[in-house]
């Protein structure tokens, strides 16, 4: 296996189109991996690896888990409810207090945007962005890809509509670098106040017209409405949201061809997306999820060799 | 003192020997003669290749940290990078802790303010707390010395308080200083608002939330001038606009001067040391409030400045500890400290010939804040700035407490070698 041109995965814009490409290869054998009856191989049974979690997180924090797990390494849990932080210790001393405890890699969530990269400059350990406030979210971004590459083959030329809450969401701007890296063109489709001002300069469409993107993609991701994450109004209720930028399947079932229908989880169901389109045919979600695991087993692996 | 500035270039336009090289001898702190190869007899000599003289720069911007956050910056410590980056005077925000809103804390202040060779001016807050609800005692500050009036770091929102504070303000012949900024369009906001703040995921503080503010500010100056013996003319200002980094701002300050509304502003030197891009690494020394805007706007800031648009240069001198700086981007504190880079900032980036450079660091201002002109004639008091416009040196160490300066390390044009004030001197 080829090795990666970083020693940290801080975000998708940081990598090269042919680390993307060796991530979701080496992807494809630990997905192989992990449906064997031994779901475990020991790659990384010398390493230890914290997951330091200074935000709410279930699915992601249990796919790297898992993902450490299955490739044989020790894991620590550190979230910050009831840690130090509240007692006002700096991000850097908790990090470097959990380091000096012979810790290997660190998998970090963070609210601030670029937290990972302040850490990864001051710090020895190999640094994994999980989520970092409004800016990346590499992991996703490459999950997606994996999974859109698995059900289409390549990206190549594929369209892409990311569809919600774009102004708050890390995983729409690490999959725009992504798909934008692989060949494929990305829209980017939601109420107005969700679309950031600048994001067209980044080459992405941007529309306002859900039936009109479902008409344009091949694949519809489509984003939880973060409204954690919103401390300002944006929009006037969630009944508005679900009535005019929500997807249904009728709206699916009208379209006239299939498309793939993804979303990052957690689903608002009855919000951006109705229970009936997200169990529909058309979705890959638990795929997803599936894949993330593999995803991050891969994104461990290479850079533990490094 | 008996002190002779050998060979030196006067830079001053309102002195007679303008842009010539003079020996100018200084007795007593008053410019005794000026000519050539003066006799030095018993005075000491000072002299150097390309040194020039003008009267003391004015910093009209600088954070207070004293009283109350003396680990930041203290009365010694600020008289120390003043001095280095050839300050004489500087004008002080309130936002210390307390607040300078009562003649109380002022005259606290002012009994540490003793007979030095850089003098601290205070501004005194417009109101309480700088809270912009409640009125300070405002004639009370100004006869007990207010050097103007602001809230400081705190932009005044209400409309209705800018308004009744220059009506209130205007019989006094005392100045208003406002940074313009609506707080509501940057909320939570981090960096300027662009194509890198969307690949940053930072949150956008837009160039509009500026602009509002200055076209805000101009009506209501208008307005509080309206039926009140209006007179025209910006030589004494009654508000002054403080930091202005976009261009729609430099433009309506040019057309409301230009229709002779008694206003004047300023832009901080390292405004145009960097554009937006230069955030890619998050490195908070570069966080800055207003923030790093773009290239065009810095254009415009230029042709401000060189058509007189904007009158003046400040530091905008914000020190902090590391512990407000060294932390993840948006927890981290706004400002950089820059009383020691201000003039080789100016000088290298705004384009402008030295004389210009100067005028806006002493004629101007001085102007602006009543203070007494100075200028190098004979007689006058010698209250001078001396230092060579063409020489190169590298920042390597801070005087100031704080050390959140994005130019330490590196190599800067513009070097100050002392300032002479009160009678005394200070050498570098």
């Amino acid at each position: 296996m080829t090795q990666l041109s970083v020693r940290h995965l801080l975000g998708i814009k940081n990598l090269t189109e042919n680390d993307i490409h060796t991530i979701l290869d080496t992807a494809n054998q630990f997905k192989e991996v992990i449906n064997r009856p031994i779901k475990k191989v020991p790659s990384l049974r010398d390493i230890t690896i914290a997951n330091v979690f200074f935000e709410n997180s279930t699915r992601t924090r249990l796919s790297f888990e898992l993902a450490e797990k299955r490739l044989s390494a020790d894991v620590v849990n550190f979230s910050a409810s009831g840690s130090s932080v509240k007692k006002g210790e700096t991000l850097l001393d908790t990090v470097n207090n959990i380091l000096a405890m012979k810790v290997d890699m660190i998998v970090m969530r963070h609210s601030s945007p670029g937290a990972p990269h302040y850490l990864s400059s001051r710090i020895p350990a190999n640094v994994v962005n999980a989520g970092d406030g409004t800016h990346e979210h590499p992991t996703q971004a490459l999950l997606d890809a994996f999974s859109m590459r698995e059900k289409l083959g390549t990206l190549v030329g594929k369209k892409v509509a990311i569809i919600g809450d774009i102004l708050h969401s890390r995983v729409a701007l690490s999959n725009i670098f992504c798909l934008q890296k692989l060949g494929a063109e990305v829209m980017v489709c939601g109420p107005t106040t969700l679309i950031p001002k600048y994001i067209g300069e980044l080459g992405v469409k941007i529309g306002h017209n859900v039936r009109e993107a479902l008409q344009w993609c091949d694949v519809a991701n489509v984003l939880r409405i973060q409204l954690e994450r919103q401390q300002i109004k944006y929009f006037p209720s969630l009944r508005e949201y679900a009535l005019y930028f929500g997807i249904n399947r009728q709206m699916l079932d009208e379209l006239d061809r299939e498309i793939v229908l993804m979303h990052p989880g957690p689903i608002n169901r009855g919000v951006e997306l109705s229970s009936d389109a997200a169990d529909s045919q058309h979705s890959i979600i638990l795929n997803q999820v599936e894949n993330g695991v593999a995803v991050r087993m891969a994104v461990l692996y290479l850079l533990a060799q490094q | 003192m008996k002190l002779l500035l050998r060979s030196v270039r006067i830079i001053d336009k309102a002195s007679p020997w303008h842009n010539q090289v003079k020996d100018v001898l200084v007795e007593h702190g008053t410019i005794a003669r000026i000519g050539d190869q003066l006799e030095a007899e018993t005075a000491q000599v000072k002299e150097g290749n390309g040194w020039c003289v003008s009267p003391g720069w004015v910093d009209m911007r600088v954070a207070s940290r004293d009283p109350g956050f003396e680990h930041k910056e203290d009365f010694r410590s600020v008289r120390e990078v003043a001095a280095r980056g050839g300050f004489t005077d500087v004008l002080m925000l309130p936002n210390s802790r307390p607040v300078v809103d009562s003649k109380g804390t002022l005259n606290y202040i002012r009994q540490e303010l003793r007979e030095q060779s850089v003098q601290l001016h205070v501004a005194a807050a417009v109101t309480r707390q700088a809270e912009g609800v409640d009125f300070t005692e405002m004639i009370d500050l100004h006869r007990a010395g207010a050097a103007a009036f602001t809230d400081g770091e705190h932009p005044i929102q209400n409309a209705d308080i800018l308004l009744k504070a220059l009506l209130y303000l205007r019989p006094l012949n005392t100045l208003l200083i406002n940074r313009p900024e609506d707080r509501q369009l940057t909320i939570f906001g981090q960096m300027n608002e662009g194509v890198t703040s969307t690949l940053l995921g930072l949150k956008g503080m837009p160039h509009l939330a500026e602009e509002m503010m200055v076209f805000r500010d101009l009506q209501l100056l208008a307005y509080a001038l309206e039926k009140n013996d209006f007179e025209p003319g910006t030589e004494k200002p009654l508000l002054h606009l403080s930091l202005l980094s976009t261009a729609r701002a430099v433009e309506m300050v040019r057309e409301a001067k230009k229709k002779g509304l008694p206003v004047s502003c300023d832009m901080a030197a390292h405004q145009l040391a960097f554009d937006d891009t230069a955030i890619q690494d998050f490195d908070t020394n570069l966080k800055v409030n207003p923030p790093f805007r773009t290239a065009t706007d810095q254009e415009a800031l230029r042709r401000g400045l060189a058509d007189g648009t904007i009158d003046v240069i400040v530091s905008d001198h914000s020190p902090h500890d590391e512990e407000s700086k060294n932390l993840e981007f948006d927890h981290a504190d706004f400002g950089i400290t820059g009383l020691e880079t201000a003039f080789s900032l100016a000088l290298m980036h705004t384009g402008l010939a030295v004389e210009e450079v100067v005028a806006k660091l002493t004629s101007r201002p001085r102007q602006i804040l009543r203070l007494p002109a100075v200028s190098v004639v004979e007689g006058s008091a010698a209250c001078l700035t001396i230092f060579e416009p063409e020489a190169e040196w590298t920042f390597t160490r801070s005087y100031s407490k704080a050390k959140n300066t994005p130019f330490l390390g590196q190599t800067l044009r513009g070097r100050v070698h002392g300032i002479l004030n009160q009678g005394q001197a200070r050498w570098f």
